[in-house]
Order: C-alpha cells, then structure tokens, then sequence
C-alpha cells in the first residue's frame, strides 16, 4: 500500500496524502492526472480501469485496497 | 487474423501536408485547463505544432494534389493504375466513392478497381493488405493506395482530449507484384463492441446534423462538444492499446519466425508520445526505434500517420537502401493491425506541401 501511495502523492503533487479523501478533492486531480493513474495501474499492477472507476470510490484508501485485493 | 503474402512490394511512398501550421500555444486559450496545466499537458504528450487543412480543403484535395504530383514526376504512369484505394473517414460524399471522383479527375482508364475504405488509426496496414490481396489477381499489377483525412473540422476548439494532436494530411503508397519473394507477414484483429470508443455522434443517417446536435455540450473533465464533433474516451482507447498491442506484436514476430531485433523500426499509428514510449518499453524496443516525432511536429492524421512517419524519418534511406519495418496501427473500429515487411530501394519517400 505504501509504495502505491507514493506513487499517487507524486502525481497529486502533496507530500502527505489524505487517504480518506476521494481523488476529485485534490486540486490536482484532473484529466492528466487521472491518465496518470490509469498509466500506472497498467504497468505496475496489469490493471485495467477507467475514469468514471476511479471518481466512484468513495475515498482513495478505498481505491488502493480495491488495486491490492485484485492483485 | 494471419496473413502471409509473397512475391509483393512497396515501391514508393509519397506524404503530403498541408502548409497551415498551428502550435499548441495558440490554442491553450481554448482548453478550461490554466496555462501551467496547459504546459504539464503538452510535456506529457509531446504536443508543439500541427498541421491543419484550410476551410474548404477536402482530404481527396490531398489525393489529387499527390498524384499530380507523381504524374508529373514520372513516378507512375496512369494506364499502370489496375486500382485506386482510397481509406478514409472523411470522404468528399455519402455517395458516389471518393475514389471514383479521383478516377474520373484523372480520367484513369476503366479497367480500375474504384475502392473506397473507412478505417481511421489502422489504415494504412488495412490499406497494405488489402492491396497485397487484390495483387494476387492476374489483372492486377500495381496499386495505389491512398490514405487520408482532414478531420480537424470535426474536432472542437475546446477539446484538449483531440484538439492538440490532430492533424490533416493524406499519404500515396504504390504496392506492385515483385519477383522478391521474401514473405510479408500481417495479421489484423477487429473489436466492434468497442465501436464508440472513437465516434463522431451525428452527421450519418442514424443521427442526421441538426441545429439540436450543433449544441455544444461540457464533459465530466471540462471538455465542450457538440454531437457533431469527433469525441475519444480516453482512458478506453488507452487500455486498449495497452493492452491488445504488445501481443499483437509478439504473434507477428512468432508468424515470422524472427525476434525483436529482426525490425531495424517499429514504425506505429502515432496518438502521442506518452502512449509510444509506454509501448515501446513493454515490448521491450529502445525509444530509439520506435520514432514519436510524428504528433508533436505534424500532428496524428489517423491511417497517414505511419507513411509519414517512413517519409518523414527514413527518407532516402530506403530509396538508396534497405530497411526491415514492423508497421502497427490501433484505433477506431475497434481495429489493430500488424505488417512486417522489409521495404527495399523504393521509387521515391518524401513529403511535399500542399
């Protein structure tokens, strides 16, 4: 979990990810970012996911427990 | 599907593009995206310029304006012309075939095989192959296969998904029988549950325009679009490729009894830099031989994109040499193909302006 969480400070550009936050309550969070995530899910995790799946969790902790469980 | 061919080539290869440059800069206006993120965007998928048909250009203008250019040049004669293939999405009508406008233009001889192709991002290897197999008719000797389109009319100012990367241009490939017989490998594959991944909604008989499709509309990211624009989802044309691509590649290379190295070039269907670079490490080809140049100075003119690429990289390389190419292009349809071929002293490579 942690070295996916790294991964996601850096692309929301903070240093101390509120993981009980959703994506979409980063200022970051846009487009890019979120191609980001979807680029990452693919080549560090084989998992394929979309746009509308990523600002449906309801937090990002829950995100990365759903990356993990179906690893 | 697997294809084999033998006893075919590529003799020459001819890109055109339009003169109209248009930076990404000038356009950053339009994108509900700040300056900074604007700068993040352009780094990320190695967008710069790209070059944009002026109103009232048709992609067949393209086509006409490259074979004059070639009969002009002595680089094919118009009674050698056994079929004229013209793969577009932006055809000049609904009906008669572009292709059958460009026949009469030229007044080409009757006994030529008029055919009109709508394919986008895959267009040049469905092109190719579609070419080698008219070849193995006995009345069919020599090919022209043109590729096509002037589709930034359909692609909205305020769309950072499609505005910063597309590009018009048209390309001519002449594909002719050959005692080389050295086999050409190909193989394409086709998804049409993934039909709407890339979609223009209205203008077609299911939806016909209408002041109500003329609507410009805003998208979940702050894109605006109206139903007669040309929208891409992204995120499923990403995974896509990532995921059907690599292999697509690997099959080809196994067909051919050959490994990676075999290619002197992975010349691809150029969406953006990101995508590339992502493809190239997965298959394990250095960045190097896999060019992403195409989209940050021309722009992704769908099916021309992997001509120019040749043109643009290899030039006089293969007019006075020798180079074996891996050819790929992914996209709407859904449709991905693969080529293999080694293309060998051809007639001519370059690009003009028009």
């Amino acid at each position: 979990m942690e070295k996916l969480i790294k991964k996601l400070e850096e692309i929301l550009e903070t240093e101390n990810l509120d993981v009980n936050k959703k994506f979409q309550d980063y200022e970051e969070w846009d487009s890019l970012a979120a191609l980001s995530v979807i680029s990452l899910l693919d080549s560090d995790y084989g998992l394929p996911m979309k746009y509308k799946d990523l600002i449906a969790f309801e937090s990002i902790k829950a995100f990365c427990e759903d990356v993990l469980c179906r690893q | 599907m697997d294809f084999v061919f033998k006893n075919k080539r590529i003799s020459g290869i001819l890109t055109i593009l339009p003169k109209k440059t248009v930076k990404f800069e000038d356009e950053m206006a339009n994108y509900s995206f700040s300056p900074a993120k604007c700068m993040k965007l352009k780094l990320a998928m190695g967008y710069k310029e790209h070059r944009i048909a002026e109103p009232g250009q048709c992609s067949s203008d393209f086509c006409k304006f490259g074979l004059q250019y070639m009969f002009d040049n002595n680089l094919i004669k118009k009674e050698d012309i056994d079929a004229l293939l013209f793969v577009s999405q932006s055809a000049d009508y609904y009906m008669p075939p572009t292709s059958n406008i460009i026949q009469g233009h030229f007044g080409l001889k009757h006994d030529c095989l008029c055919l009109d192709i709508n394919q986008g991002c895959a267009g040049f290897e469905i092109g190719l192959i579609q070419s080698f197999m008219l070849l193995e008719q006995p009345a069919i000797n020599k090919v022209v296969l043109m590729n096509a389109d002037v589709l930034s009319p359909k692609v909205s100012d305020q769309d950072r998904n499609s505005k910063p990367l597309i590009g018009d241009a048209a390309s001519i490939t002449i594909v002719e029988k050959s005692n080389d017989d050295t086999t050409i490998y190909a193989n394409i594959k086709m998804d049409g549950t993934g039909a709407f991944a890339l979609n223009i909604p209205a203008g077609g008989f299911r939806m016909p325009s209408t002041a109500e499709t003329a609507i410009m509309e805003q998208d979940a990211v702050g894109n605006f679009r109206s139903k007669n624009n040309l929208v891409m989802q992204g995120d499923d044309v990403f995974n896509f490729v990532q995921r059907e691509v690599p292999p697509m590649i690997e099959h080809l290379l196994k067909q051919a009894d050959v490994d990676k190295d075999w290619a002197d070039w992975y010349m691809f269907h150029q969406p953006n830099k990101f995508m590339l670079h992502k493809l190239a490490d997965k298959l394990g080809v250095p960045h190097e031989k896999m060019p992403a140049n195409i989209v940050e100075n021309f722009g992704n003119a769908s099916g021309v994109t992997v001509p120019t690429c040749i043109s643009y990289n290899l030039g006089d390389v293969i007019v006075n040499g020798s180079s074996k190419l891996c050819l790929a292009g992914f996209g709407v349809g859904l449709t991905w193909s693969s080529v293999l071929v080694e293309m060998s002293h051809l007639m001519f490579n370059q690009i003009v302006e028009f």
